[in-house]
Parts: structure tokens; C-alpha cells; sequence
């Protein structure tokens, strides 16, 4: 009886959440906190969805139940919030003798055959393929690394999905977009590791200690060329980047500011997974950087940048439009730039600004964000009660197709959000990911075991055992069976295919694979649970559970128009031993909504 | 023959139509296509251009080679490209050795290079300087592309699927006031996946119920662009077979060509040789040589391919890149952000042929950058008015630009 009362209220609860947040467009730009007492289930649910990655109506509840100055701390400062997470189960794929890993698969096999050895492995005394162990190695460390990220990510969407501390997460995630490194160019999973793990521990910390950080560390490092930028031969990738990505924004500095500021970061380098500088290397000389000289080494280059007041501007103004909006007036710029300067570039009291001003929860700032890809996937899975990110749909698939692949940003200058998410493309994409989780296909072939069509391996893989030469075994086209019998194995030092397969099939040994579980979902349980009686509360439920903005009459109908032809009736009572597939159709349509893509 | 009637979009019914008797009879289909595609013939109406863009900074000096002037070879002593290895077009000019076929494109008079692009105070930034060619709008601004404003102004009756940007994001150079372009990556999966049952529901889509939310009504904008489209292009794609090679990596442009062939109403193409590909910083010149193989045997292919279907007098396309590089190489045998480059159109109406002035490889500006010598936007401007007809360039670029003759 009391678990009835309970459901009854939480149906009711969540359904008034659908009225809109705001009444109107006041509190637009005014940063000042919102009265504990306009603090309700609707503005929990809108700070979770911002500040983390949304929230099954209990967890709405929990922080409904807080006050907002409450709710928002236990957001913001979350590193006393118990949250006993595991650490990154690595496969240990590394070996000794890698490092330092070569730029290219012709300089790991020039350096062999200069040095008779490269990466660990030693050039075969004489025979054919002399160095096609040499080859082989290369190929199977860009497998391992590769297959190794695709686990992490799995690592890290299960951390957002489950963490007591969203914002942590999502914090990192977006300190990932904004200090954007790819594995693609890395080719070194664990340099990329180390980077989220400093995210999530310097995230909502200081900016000026999470940009030294950063500028300190072997993948920012190896992605942006560090190691060829020497004194009396600066390259200028690195400081540019920062100066335009990372802390300026481009148009407040000069071509100078950038050719002086390289200079004060040559002779930095990494070795393996360790910052080291190169005193031989770097230009102990008077640099002029922004107005200011001095003969300056990195650290001191990032100090003058910080103490340039647009700096300040430019950071919490990409914050809030991550957070919030993608527009900033000039004036909300101005004072959200005062906030992160007097507060000495600490990183938590602007946010705890932002998550408390009438302006996050004005009419402008409420269910308008459209949510990036892996926060839609991750908050889905948060919606649908999952505690694991399912194996089925793959999550790096589904990701990279929705354009947002953890570990693989486009380019330096990291994700572009709002708009830049949706295209006619991607809008059906996002429908088909509801699909492929309410109805995992039972056709699926895991992408980290299968190597697929890409590598062209899986019929080498097939001839070599049936006693094909590695020549024709390796031939890429299917006429190997008529002049089969014309070609000997050719002497070559190594056959490039041999070694992509091999590297294939050494690293699938090594590298752990994913689990393939697929959802486990029962949303005939939900809906009962929550009180519904009818198809039209089930459906009404359903769209207040997971979708953030209102949706037409008429197609709110339809849907609850077509459960009830696929039940057989309005009433859901009689209906359980067979109402989930009916429910899941639902639940797709909903999911399908433009409406669905706003948070 | 100018007098038939251009080619309408299709309808919905016309399109089930042909959608299932694809299903039954494999004959149909190819009948319907190339009907539409003589029909598309017909008129300049139908006059197609298709950009090309390879981000990241493509390094004009290292594609199209002045192998004959020796500051070239001074600037760069170990990057630079042997005189007796370029593919040479005359005798001051030839392609980087992995452009076969740009160079018989060239040969054949069927390529514009189009020397010294670029425009004042420039940008060495990716992003900053990618934004103002995609705007052909430098320091100002603005919000909406140079091919989505011309979209607008060469077709205010708003054809659907007008636009089409292979990729996957939408670029910059599409985005227009009033076209939704059809942007798409992949064909296959350009579709919704839903049971038989739920079909209707998942096509309808309803009006915003919070007009004042913009992003709401963005999406709903682009839902029934996706409704319409997708079935269109899907159904282009399966049908669409060719025996022409494109090479390894054809950067879209079998897409494009499929919905050629299919008859699309689609004047304007955007692909782009994505994720920064061209920029070299580091140890360029085997990657870069692999690079202009793609893009060089793509383009070439899709020419090729067009001849096939008997669309090549209609389609032009266009090759740019954000800037080129610095004129003398770094230290890590790569190049860095540069200025000044070529552009390069292509087609049988282009007038092949060199066009503007080469930048002097001796007077360089003192960040070591070629000079400009041509704007970029005046390109634009011989494609708008030259290709497409649209007299009025001046007013989508707010100031004249005199086209160049390229065209006939």
C-alpha cells in the first residue's frame, strides 16, 4: 500500500516536471542565485542534466529535496562524495623495448635495418622477411594501443553512467574537447589515460595548475610536436594552440607573441610517459610575449597569458556555452570572466555561480542544449536504469558515428557543439541508437575481435592456413588462384599485409576483450512501478522520464495511440506477459523525437 | 532543347514508385534515372559545381611545383621536389609526382589553375581561416556560408535537397538563411531503422510546441529535411554501380556521382578531404604525396565517371584548401601555416589554363609567406557568375569581385 502511495507520487511528481521550468524570460544574464524557494523537481532535473548526465526520477528527487545551494555544492565540490569507482583494468598490452615508439612504419623498419633492431625486436639473421618481425611489432602495438583505447572509453562511459560525482566526469569530458588529443596521432592509450585522469582530478580545480599540467604532458606533448621544437628551430604548433585554443581565443595575440612564445617552450619533451626538459635545447634568450619580456621558459609564458584579462573571458565564457548556451552576451562575457579572474582562475566557484544563477534557469537556458553524442548515449542508458554500458550496440560505433568518439576528436581544436551535432544525417543516427538498444541486433559481430573489412587480413587470415604462399596469400584482389601456381612466395625484407594481420592477431591475444552484454531492460516493471494505469500514463511517464521539453498533443497521441493498438487496450492491467516489445516500440518512438535530442 | 522542362524534385509517391519497382524489376529504375538525368541535361539550369576542400592547409608549392625557379629549391633543399620527378604541364610548372591524374586533366584542357589565392592580413589559424573561405567573408563575421547564401539567392522557390554537404558535421560554407542542406555521411545508414508498425510515427513530425526555443524548431527543420531526403539518397546509392576506378580514397565523390546519376535536383556539392588531413608539419613528403594520389585520382575518376553518364558538360568542381604553407621548409622536413595557394577548377567548360599571378617566390612577407595575388572570393565569383549565371555576386559578397574567364 505504502509502496502504491509512494509510486503514485513520483508518476505525479515527474509529470508536473513537464511543465516547463520557467515562466518567463526573466532572469536572462543575471547571474545572481535563484530563492530556495522557486527550487523544485523540474529545476533538479535541468541542473542534472547539465551538470551531469541527467538522472533517473529518484536521483531527480534526491536533489529536488536538497537546497539549491546544497544540491549544487554536492555537484561541484564532489571529492568528498564516496564514490568507490574501479581504476582502468589495463590489459597489459605495453611491452618493454617500444619506447621510443616509431613515427612511421618506415622508420621502425629503416631503423632495424640500420641498427639491426627496432622496438625490442631483432632482424632475423638471413632468410627471407628478415625484418618482418620488425614490421609485425609495429603493426601490433598500433592494433594493441587502439583496441586498449576502445576498452578505456568503455572504462570511462561506465563511470559516467554510474559515478556519484557526474560533474567530475563531465568536467573532464569537456577539458577533453577543449585540450583535444587523439589517439590517431598519440598511437599510445596509456599517454591518453594519463590525460583523463588528470581531468578528473584537476577539473574543477585551478586553471592555472591544470594548464601546466597539460602543457607538461607526454600526449599534449606528442600531439602537438613538442619534440621537434628546438632552440634555433622553434615550431610553432604548440604555442599557437594554446594561445588560440587553449586560453585566448584567436585575434589577442600577434604572429610575433606566437613565434617569441615557442621559443620559450623549446627544449620540452617527454620521454615514454615522463615531461623532461632539454636545458641543450631550449632558448635561454629574452622572449617578448604579449608586451612583457623577460627571458621566459614555459611556465612563465603560461603566467603572462593568464594575466591577460581576456583570458579569463575567453575560458568561463566556453564553459558556459558548454554548460548552458551557446550565445554569451558581451556583458554576461564580462562577468563571467570577473568571476574565474577574482577567483584567481579557480574553477569551481564559476561553476557554482553558473549552477545557481536565474540565468542557467531562465526560459533560454532550459531544455535548448542539444546534447553532444556521448551524453545522449550515457544519459539514455542513465534514463533506461542501467548500472553497465551495454556491448551491444558497440559504444565506440555508436559514438564515432554519432560524431563525438571518446579519444578521437576531429581535430585539435576538439568538438564544436550546439548546431554543429545535428544534421539530417546524425538526426536519424540518434533514432537508430534507441533502436539498436531496445532491439540489440542479433547479427552483431564485436568490431574489437572482428577486425572487419577495413585491414583487408581476414582472408589472409583464412589462406596462410591453407598453405597459400604469403605473396599470393597476401595479394589483395581474388584472382590469386589462377596464378597461383606461377608465383613462388616472393624474397622481399617484410610484406606489409603479413605484418598488419599478424599485428592484428598478436594483439587480439593480449588486449582484453569487451564485455558483450546487451541491455537488460524491463520497462514493463517501470511503468508499473511508477503507477501507470493506462497506455496514456504509460506514455506520459515515459516522454516525462526522458525526454526535457515539452511534446505536441497530437504526437503524444499518436504514440499513445499506437501502445494501445499493440496491447489491445488502454488498460494496462492483464497486459504484462506481453506489453515489452509493445513498450519498446514506444519507448523508440520517443527516442526518435527531435524533442528527445534537448537537454 | 533548353525549352524542356527542368527536372522537379521528387515526390514522396514518385519515389515509393521507384523504391519498389527496384524491388521487382531491376529494369525500371535505371529507365526512370536516365530519363530524369537527360531532362536535368537540358538546361544550364541544371549546371552543377562541386567543392572539393582538403583542410588542414594543402601546400600548393609542393603540388603544383615551380620547378623551374631556383628560389623554390633554395627555400627548400630537402623537401623540395626534383625537377625530374614532378609530373611537368609546361615549362615552369609541374604536379607533384603523385598526381597522375591531375596532370592529364590538365594536358586535356580541362583544369583552371588559378595562382596566388588568398587575401589580406590572413589568418594562420585552421579554424580562423577555414571560417573565412567557408564565408568568403574575411574578418567580419558573418554567419551564414558563401554556398548556402548562394543557394538562397539562386533559388528563393527553395528546391528541396538544393544542397548537399557529404560529411560528418555540417560545414560552415553550406550553412544558409533559408536552404536546409542534406547532410549525410554515410548512404547505407542514412535511413531510420523502425519496424514496419511504427513507419508513420517515426516520418511524422510535429510542430515545436515552445516556439521561442530555437533549437527546438532547428530540429524539427531538420527532421523533415532527413524524411525527405534519406529515402533519396539511399535509393541513389544501391543503385548506383560504376566500372570507373577513383582510387583509393575518393574523398565522397562516388556519393556525389550516385546522386548525379540518380537525378537529384542538387546544384551545389560540398565534400571535403576532412580532419585536417593536408597539414604537415612534420615529415611530409611521402604522406603528402599519398594525400594528392587520393584527392588527384578521386577527382579524375569522378570526371571520368561523369563522361559515363553523360553528365560531364554539366559539373564543374572546385579544389581549395584553407591556406598553404610557409614558403621554406622547418626543421622537421615538414611546412608550416602558410598563406597565398592554388585553387583549381575542373570540367569540360573550364577554359584549362593558367590564371592570375604566380606569388614571386623572392618577395616574400616577413612571416616568410607568399604574397596573394588573386582573392580567393574573385574564384567565387567566376564560378557564381561564369558557371552558374547569377549575375549579382556583388551583393552575396557585399563588394564586386571581377570573375575571371574561366568559362566560355
Amino acid at each position: 500500500m505504502l509502496q502504491a502511495i509512494q509510486s503514485k507520487t513520483l508518476l505525479l511528481i515527474v509529470l508536473l516536471a513537464a511543465i516547463p521550468a520557467a515562466s518567463a524570460a526573466d532572469g536572462v544574464g543575471d547571474l545572481a542565485p535563484i530563492d530556495a524557494k522557486d527550487w523544485n523537481y523540474a529545476k533538479a532535473a535541468h541542473l542534472l542534466e547539465r551538470a551531469g548526465f541527467g538522472g533517473t526520477p529518484e536521483e531527480v528527487a534526491r536533489y529536488a529535496a536538497m537546497t539549491p545551494q546544497a544540491a549544487v555544492r554536492q555537484l561541484v565540490h564532489s571529492k568528498d562524495v564516496p564514490n568507490p569507482l574501479p581504476d582502468f583494468d589495463e590489459s597489459g598490452a605495453h611491452e618493454a623495448g617500444l619506447e621510443p615508439f616509431p613515427v612511421s612504419r618506415p622508420a621502425a623498419t629503416d631503423r632495424a635495418k640500420e641498427t639491426g633492431e627496432s622496438m625490442g625486436v631483432k632482424v632475423k639473421p638471413t632468410g627471407n622477411r628478415r625484418l618482418q618481425p620488425v614490421a609485425n611489432k609495429f603493426f601490433y602495438w598500433l592494433r594493441a594501443s587502439r583496441l586498449e583505447t576502445h576498452r578505456m572509453s568503455y572504462w570511462w562511459a561506465n563511470r559516467m553512467l554510474v559515478t556519484e560525482r557526474p560533474l567530475e566526469e563531465k568536467m573532464a569530458l569537456f577539458w577533453h574537447g577543449h585540450f583535444a588529443n587523439s589517439e590517431e596521432k598519440i598511437r599510445d592509450y596509456r599517454k591518453l589515460l594519463n590525460q583523463v585522469e588528470l581531468f578528473q582530478e584537476k577539473g574543477t580545480g585551478n586553471f592555472r595548475d591544470l594548464m601546466i599540467s597539460v602543457a607538461q604532458d607526454p600526449g599534449m606533448l606528442a600531439f602537438l610536436d613538442a619534440g621537434v621544437n628546438v632552440k634555433g628551430a622553434p615550431n610553432e604548433n604548440f604555442a599557437r594552440e594554446i594561445m588560440e585554443l587553449f586560453t585566448m581565443g584567436v585575434g589577442n595575440y600577434t604572429e610575433t607573441d606566437i613565434r617569441e612564445a615557442a621559443r620559450a617552450f623549446t627544449g620540452w619533451n617527454y620521454t615514454d610517459l615522463t615531461f623532461v626538459v632539454n636545458p641543450d635545447r631550449h632558448d635561454d634568450s629574452v622572449k617578448n610575449v604579449l608586451g612583457s619580456s623577460g627571458n621566459y621558459d614555459g611556465v612563465q609564458v603560461i603566467d603572462v597569458i593568464l594575466a591577460q584579462p581576456v583570458t579569463a573571458d575567453y575560458l568561463s565564457a566556453k564553459i558556459y556555452k558548454y554548460f548552458v548556451r551557446q550565445e554569451v552576451s558581451p556583458d554576461l562575457r564580462k562577468q563571467l570572466g570577473s568571476v574565474l579572474r577574482d577567483n584567481k582562475y579557480e574553477i569551481a566557484p564559476l561553476l557554482e555561480t553558473i549552477f545557481l544563477s536565474r540565468d542557467f534557469y531562465s526560459a533560454q537556458s532550459t531544455g535548448t542544449r542539444i546534447k553532444p553524442p556521448v551524453e545522449l548515449v550515457v544519459s539514455t542508458y542513465r534514463k533506461l536504469g542501467l548500472k553497465e554500458v551495454p556491448g551491444v550496440p558497440d559504444f565506440n560505433d555508436v559514438t564515432e558515428a554519432l560524431g563525438q568518439k571518446l579519444f578521437y576528436p576531429p581535430t585539435v581544436a576538439g568538438w564544436a557543439h550546439g548546431k554543429s551535432w545535428i544534421t539530417p544525417g546524425l538526426l536519424l543516427a540518434r533514432g537508430n541508437f534507441g533502436y539498436d538498444t531496445l532491439f540489440p541486433d542479433i547479427n552483431f559481430l564485436p568490431p574489437d575481435r572482428y577486425p572487419g573489412g577495413d585491414y583487408q587480413i581476414a582472408q589472409v587470415n583464412d589462406k596462410l592456413a591453407l598453405g597459400f604462399d604469403v605473396t599470393t596469400a597476401t595479394k589483395p584482389d581474388s584472382k590469386e588462384l589462377t596464378s597461383m601456381s606461377m608465383q613462388a612466395d616472393r624474397d622481399e625484407d617484410f610484406n606489409t599485409r603479413l605484418a598488419s594481420y599478424r599485428g592484428w592477431q598478436q594483439a587480439l591475444q593480449k588486449v582484453k576483450p569487451i564485455p558483450r552484454d546487451t541491455a537488460q531492460l524491463d520497462l514493463t516493471q517501470m511503468v508499473t512501478k511508477a503507477g501507470a494505469r493506462t497506455t496514456q500514463e504509460a506514455i506520459d511517464y515515459l516522454i516525462a522520464r526522458f525526454v526535457s521539453v515539452p511534446v505536441d498533443a497530437q504526437t503524444r497521441a499518436g504514440i499513445v495511440e499506437f501502445l494501445t493498438k499493440e496491447l489491445g487496450s488502454s488498460n494496462l492491467a492483464g497486459t504484462e506477459t506481453f506489453s515489452e516489445e509493445p513498450l519498446r516500440l514506444a519507448l523508440h518512438l520517443i527516442l526518435s523525437l527531435p524533442e528527445y535530442q534537448l537537454g | 532543347m533548353k525549352s524542356q522542362p527542368q527536372l522537379k524534385s521528387w515526390s514522396r509517391r514518385e519515389i515509393l514508385r521507384a523504391g519498389l519497382a527496384g524491388m521487382c524489376a531491376g529494369a525500371m529504375p535505371m529507365v526512370f534515372s536516365r530519363a530524369a538525368a537527360a531532362a536535368a541535361n537540358a538546361a544550364t539550369g541544371n549546371r552543377i559545381l562541386v567543392v572539393l576542400e582538403l583542410s588542414g592547409g594543402n601546400d600548393g608549392l609542393n603540388t603544383l611545383v615551380p620547378y623551374a625557379d631556383d628560389a623554390y629549391y633554395r627555400l627548400r633543399p630537402h623537401i623540395g621536389i626534383k625537377a625530374d620527378k614532378v609530373r611537368k604541364i609546361d615549362d615552369r610548372f609541374g604536379f607533384n609526382p603523385g598526381m597522375a591524374g591531375f596532370q592529364k586533366l590538365y594536358k586535356d584542357g580541362k583544369m583552371a589553375v588559378v595562382h596566388g589565392c588568398g587575401y589580406a592580413q590572413p589568418s594562420f589559424s585552421h579554424f580562423t581561416s577555414m571560417a573565412y573561405w567557408h564565408t568568403g567573408a574575411p574578418n567580419s563575421g558573418e554567419e551564414y556560408g558563401w554556398v548556402g547564401r548562394l543557394a538562397d539567392a539562386i533559388d528563393p522557390k527553395l528546391t528541396p535537397n538544393f544542397i548537399v554537404n557529404i560529411d560528418e558535421t555540417q560545414s560552415l560554407a553550406v550553412r544558409a538563411k533559408d536552404h536546409v542542406p542534406v547532410v549525410f555521411d554515410d548512404p547505407n545508414t542514412f535511413g531510420r531503422k523502425g519496424l514496419y508498425q511504427t513507419r508513420a510515427l517515426l516520418d511524422h513530425v510535429g510542430e515545436p510546441v515552445d516556439a521561442g526555443n530555437a533549437s527546438q524548431r532547428y530540429l524539427t527543420e531538420i527532421a523533415r529535411s532527413a524524411r525527405e531526403a534519406s529515402v533519396l539518397v539511399r535509393d541513389a546509392w544501391t543503385k548506383y554501380k560504376t566500372p570507373v576506378d577513383y582510387g583509393i580514397l575518393p574523398v565522397d565523390l562516388p556519393k556525389v556521382a550516385s546522386l548525379i546519376a540518380a537525378g537529384m535536383p542538387t546544384r551545389l556539392y560540398y565534400v571535403s578531404f576532412r580532419h585536417n588531413a593536408f597539414d604537415t608539419h612534420v615529415q611530409q613528403s611521402d604522406l603528402h604525396q599519398r594525400l594528392l594520389t587520393y584527392a588527384s585520382d578521386g577527382v579524375a575518376g569522378f570526371m571520368a565517371d561523369m563522361e559515363r553518364i553523360g553528365r560531364a558538360d554539366d559539373v564543374v568542381v572546385m579544389v581549395f584548401s584553407e591556406f598553404g604553407r610557409r614558403v621554406p621548409e622547418n626543421t622537421s622536413l615538414g611546412t608550416d601555416h602558410g598563406a597565398a595557394n592554388h585553387m583549381y577548377l575542373i570540367g569540360k567548360n573550364v577554359r584549362g589554363g593558367h590564371y592570375g599571378t604566380p606569388s614571386d617566390l623572392t618577395k616574400l612577407d616577413e612571416g616568410d609567406n607568399l604574397v596573394y595575388t588573386t582573392d580567393f572570393r574573385r574564384v567565387y565569383a567566376s564560378v557564381i557568375e561564369g558557371w552558374l549565371k547569377y549575375n549579382d555576386s556583388k551583393q552575396l559578397f557585399s563588394q564586386p569581385f571581377e570573375p575571371l574567364p574561366i568559362f566560355a
